[in-house]
C-alpha cells in the first residue's frame, strides 16, 4: 500500500473513551471526514486523518470547539 | 512521495517484537516502540493507525515468513515418516533461529488478534500439510483420526519442547535445554503413536 505521507494528518489529543470516540465520530461525520482513527491505547491519544484537503489548523478549531485537546503531533 | 526507508521499516518490526515479547500487549506503546527506534511517534502513525494495527500488520508478516521457511523442501507426496520428519526439522530450526518470533507468535494465539493471525497460518498450511495428511491417510500409513487428534500428537510435542527451550526451563522450574537427542527420542514416539 503506497501512503502518500502529505495526506496523514497527525495530532496529539485527550481523546481517551470509547464515549469520547463516539462523541468525535459524530463531528468526524458532520464533516463529512471518512478516514480518521484514534488510538485510545496510546499515552498520545493520537488522532490520524487521511485527507488531501483538510488542513492541520482545521481540524485543530473543529476538535478545539467540540471540547477536547489537540495539537500537531511531532 | 517519499520512498520508504527499507532498513528503518525493519528496525521498527524488529523492536516491536522484541517490545510485544518484553512488555506483552498491553504493556506496548507507540510511543515506547518510537523512543526504542530512535524515531518520532508521528513517524510510526503515518505507516500504521494505531496500535492495534501496528501489531496486526507486524504479526500478520511474521508468521507469513515463518510459514515459508517451515513449508521449505517439504513435498506432500512424500512418505509420512520422511514428510513428518521434515516438517519437525523445518520447525525446530525455524523457531530456533527466530526465539522471539515464536513467542510473539504464541502471545498472538492466545490474544484478541488471535482469529486473523491463525488464519494465516491455516491459509498456508492446509494445502501442502492438508494433502500429506490425505496421502499418508490413502496409503495405509496412518489411521484416519480428527485433525485436532493428528496435530496435537504429530506437532504439540516438539511446540511443547521448543517452548521449555526458549524459556529455559521445562515444568516447576527445572532447567532445561533442548537436545537433538531427546528432540529425536520424542519425534520416534510421535511417530510410533501415529504409524499404523
Amino acid at each position: 500500500m503506497d501512503i502518500n505521507i502529505e495526506h496523514i494528518l497527525l495530532f496529539k489529543t485527550n481523546i481517551r473513551s470509547e464515549g469520547d470516540k463516539r462523541y468525535i465520530g459524530k463531528i468526524m461525520e458532520e464533516h463529512r471526514i471518512e478516514e480518521w482513527t484514534v488510538d485510545l491505547h496510546d499515552i498520545d491519544c493520537v488522532l490520524r486523518i487521511v485527507s488531501p484537503t483538510l488542513k492541520l489548523e482545521e481540524v485543530i478549531n473543529l476538535v478545539m470547539n467540540s471540547g477536547y485537546h489537540c495539537e500537531v503531533l511531532t | 512521495m517519499r520512498a520508504r526507508d527499507i532498513n528503518k521499516v525493519e528496525l521498527v518490526k524488529q523492536k516491536a517484537i522484541e517490545l510485544l515479547v518484553d512488555l506483552g500487549f498491553e504493556g506496548f506503546t507507540m510511543n515506547k516502540l518510537a523512543k526504542a527506534c530512535k524515531i518520532s511517534v508521528a513517524t510510526l502513525y503515518i505507516y500504521y493507525q494505531d496500535k492495534d494495527d501496528l501489531i496486526l500488520k507486524i504479526g500478520i508478516e511474521e508468521v507469513e515468513r515463518i510459514s515459508a521457511i517451515m513449508l521449505e523442501n517439504f513435498d506432500p507426496e512424500s512418505s509420512f515418516e520422511d514428510g513428518l520428519r521434515q516438517q519437525w526439522k523445518n520447525r525446530a530450526k525455524c523457531l530456533f533461529e527466530n526465539p522471539l518470533s515464536a513467542q510473539m507468535i504464541e502471545q498472538l494465539r492466545t490474544s484478541t488478534y488471535q482469529s486473523k493471525v491463525l488464519g494465516i497460518f491455516g491459509k498456508n498450511f492446509k494445502g501442502p500439510l492438508g494433502k500429506f495428511m490425505q496421502n499418508s491417510i490413502e496409503r495405509g500409513e496412518i489411521e484416519a483420526v480428527p485433525f485436532e487428534t493428528y496435530w496435537s500428537v504429530a506437532f504439540a510435542p516438539l511446540y511443547n519442547l521448543i517452548r521449555f527451550h526458549n524459556e529455559g526451563q521445562s515444568l516447576g522450574g527445572k532447567p532445561f535445554v533442548l537436545t537433538d537427542e531427546i528432540l529425536w527420542k520424542t519425534f520416534d514416539l510421535v511417530l510410533k503413536a501415529l504409524k499404523k
